[in-house]
This record gives structure tokens, sequence and C-alpha cells, in this order.
């Protein structure tokens, strides 16, 4: 499990949409613990080299989210609770993630079977230490 | 003028540029929102900076019409000037002036100048302020310049191919001057360069040209969604030329040793997926392309169209 947010500029998943996923990663699997301080946009665009308007983008998006919180004049920390989604909600938001990684599964050429396979493993990974199974 | 133009930093509508019966630019059109990082790519000769120097003031189109912040930089050259940051390819100043020197000069031509900036730059920089600039290395005169376009307080930073010449330590410290500058004052850019790892990762929107024409104008999200490389095997040889190919639509198609390889510019799941499905075709595969395995495929010697 990767505890260290990486981005690929050459990939075709937009940037901002790495460091969202990236940053989801990093909070569902405990590598950044429930109310930790993020880094500023600006620490890390300039640690990622990447334009600060893509760092604020993934934020903004992860902060509607409930994922980050924005405490004025102290910076962006993880959110202290799990975002309170209705099940509307989260069923969307299950369905989006699904689909991308559905087409994923299917440019490669993958079978059903593998690309579940493949699901069940990451979530075993990650929930065994986000302490959920 | 639309009422957009109050947002644009700059504006090119249908501009040719020619050198007696040589066209540099033809019809070229495109435009930079206030606050976006812009890439205008090319190959060498692709007409970036005859575009530049209609930009700059320095060269009037024979067609079309340029605007920096609404005003003709023809005929306003001094005052919009004023309000940009320039770093050119080659920059350029009296060789026996110390870096210290040209500094001086430069904070009387700007209504506002950022001297300790442009100081903090150089120390950050390693770029000695005692020695004659015809002394500097290519690099270091690269990053005076950075150092000299920012003190400015430019609202539009225009940076010709900046990290020409520039190793990968100065290159690392330009980009996160960049960045710097982007998170502090949210400066507009037009960039032009060779580098474009460093571009992927700066550039919101990218043009890029060719033979004087621009063949692309769109954020670069949108740009690496549509292209891919698709490579697959086929039982018979009449995949080429069919119907399925054709709804593929490929750019380029390459034979290699473990099958075909086409890169398609319009990509779409439902395409790809009827296209894989399609007799004769097995193991068919997207991958991604990065921006210069995109540039290659438009500009490269057996490039097509967008």
């Amino acid at each position: 499990m990767k505890r260290r947010l990486t981005v690929d500029p050459a990939d075709a998943v937009p940037i901002w949409r790495q460091i969202e996923e990236g940053l989801r990663r990093l909070v569902a699997s405990g590598a950044l613990a429930r109310g930790a301080p993020v880094p500023s946009v600006r620490e890390l665009a300039k640690d990622l080299r990447i334009n600060p308007a893509t760092v604020a983008k993934a934020y903004q998006r992860l902060t509607e989210a409930g994922v980050l919180a924005v405490r004025r004049g102290e910076g962006t920390f993880v959110a202290a609770e799990a975002p309170a989604l209705t099940s509307g909600e989260r069923r969307r938001t299950l369905r989006e993630g699904a689909e991308r990684y559905a087409s994923l599964a299917l440019t490669l050429g993958a079978a059903k079977q593998e690309a579940l396979g493949a699901v069940t493993t990451a979530w075993e990974d990650l929930g065994e230490k986000g302490g959920r199974s | 003028m639309s009422s957009h133009d109050g947002q644009k930093a700059l504006c090119l509508d249908h501009v040719t540029v020619r050198y007696g019966k040589a066209t540099a630019a033809e019809a070229v059109s495109f435009s930079v929102p206030r606050g976006s990082v812009y890439a205008l790519l090319g190959r060498n000769g692709a007409g970036k900076s005859s575009l530049i120097r209609c930009l700059l003031g320095q060269r009037k189109p024979q067609e079309g019409e340029v605007t920096i912040f609404g005003e003709d930089p023809w005929s306003n050259r001094a005052r919009l000037m004023a309000r940009l940051g320039v770093v050119p390819e080659e920059p350029d100043a009296p060789p026996d002036m110390t870096a210290r020197q040209i500094a001086a000069f430069c904070s009387r031509l700007y209504p506002s100048w950022d001297g300790n900036g442009v100081e903090t730059r150089l120390r950050r920089f390693a770029v000695p302020g005692d020695v004659p600039f015809g002394r500097l290395s290519k690099g270091q005169k690269g990053q005076l310049a950075l150092a000299l376009a920012l003190g400015g307080l430019p609202e539009l930073l225009v940076l010709d191919d900046p990290t020409l010449g520039l190793d990968v330590v100065a290159r690392k410290a330009l980009f996160e001057e960049l960045v710097e500058e982007l998170a502090e004052r949210g400066t507009t850019v037009l960039l032009t360069s060779h580098d474009l790892g460093g571009v992927e990762a700066m550039a919101d929107r990218v043009g890029i040209l060719k033979e004087g024409r621009l063949l692309v104008d769109e954020p670069l999200d949108d740009l690496k969604a549509r292209f891919r490389r698709v490579s697959f095997g086929q039982s018979d040889a009449t995949v080429h030329g069919s119907e399925t190919m054709k709804a593929l639509d490929p750019l380029a198609l390459k034979q290699a040793a473990w099958g075909t390889e086409a890169v398609v510019s319009g990509f779409s799941e439902e395409a790809f997926a009827r296209f894989a499905a399609a007799p004769g075709v097995s193991d068919a595969e997207a991958s991604p392309l990065s921006l210069e395995e995109i540039f290659i495929a438009l500009c490269g010697e057996e490039g097509g169209r967008p």
C-alpha cells in the first residue's frame, strides 16, 4: 500500500482526479488519520511540481464531498468523521467510481471475474488498515 | 469585440504572419483566459516565435487581430509591456552589466517593482549579482530573465522556451518558481516549451501549431481524454480498411511484431468495445498517451490530422 501521494502527469487520468483519488485512498487506508492536517495547496503543488489550480480543484472537490474540511486560518484537515452522505448520494458516488473502474477493466481486456477479484483484494487491503472489513 | 474579452488576458483572432512569400502562421485564433496557463507547442519553425513577436508588439500581423487585455500591442506597446513579464528564448543584455545593475535599470521601467523578490530569486537560483551578464552561463541568463520578468509583478507572464539549455536542477527550480508565482498571484502564463513533461504538469490548456496552423486548442485534460493507443492482434488481414477499422478512425497505424498499433484521436469507450468485439480482432487494448506521445502523433514525420 502506498503511503505517499504521487501523481503521473503523463497518465490519461487528469491530475486533479489522481490527487482526489490518491487522498481518498490514503484516508481510507488510515495512512492519513481523521482530523490530521493535509499539506497546503501551495506546498503540495510545489512538492509535486504541478499547477496549484489543479491541487485547489482536487481539494475543493474533496471538501465538497466531506472528505476534507477547511478550518479558517488553520488550514485543511481530513474530516473528523466519514462524510455523511444520503443513501442516494452514496449510491451515485459508488456507481460513478464503479463505471470508471469497469471502463478501465474493459479497455484492458480483463474478464469480469478477474476485475471483481481485484476489487475484493483492494477492499481487503484497505479495510484491514482502515480498521474495517 | 465579445463581452468575454474582459476575462481574456490575450486573444488572437485569425492572425496571419508572412515573411515575403513564406507564411509563418496562418489564420491562428486562440485566447488565454486570465489566471490560466496556456502552452503553445510546435516543432521548430512551426510559427511560435512569429506569433509571440506579434503578441509583444514587435511585429504587426498581415491579417487578423491581436489583443492583450483588450488592447492592440502594436499601437500600445509601451503601456502594455509594463503589465507583462517576458522571458525570451535568448535573453539579451549589455554584456558588461552585472545582474544587479540590470535589475536596477529594469526597476525604473516598471510602475511597481519587487526589488526584494528579485534579490531573493537570484539568491535562490545562485545567480551571482556582481558578474557581468556576458560571463553568465546560458542557464543563469535564463534564471536572471525570469527573476526580472517576475520583478515587475506582471499580470501576464510570457515564457518562450524557458527550460532550453537548463540542466535538471535548474529546471526543477524554474518550475518551483512558477508554481510559487501561480499560487501567490494567480498570474496568467503563456508558455512555449519543448519540455512536454513540464508542460503536462503545468498547463491547463494547450495549442499545437504545425506548419503555421493551429491543429489543437483545448484543455489538456480533454486532449488527453480523447487520445489512445489501441493495440490488437488480427486473425485475418481484412480488418484493415474494414468498416470496423473505420469506426475506430485511427490517426496512424503501425505494424509491430506483436500486432497492430493504432493511434486514435476521438476515443470513446463504446466505439472501442464494438471494435474489440468485432470479428478478426483479438486482444484489443487501449492505453493512454502522454502529451509527448500525442505531440509526436500529430507533428511527427508521419503525423496526421488532429
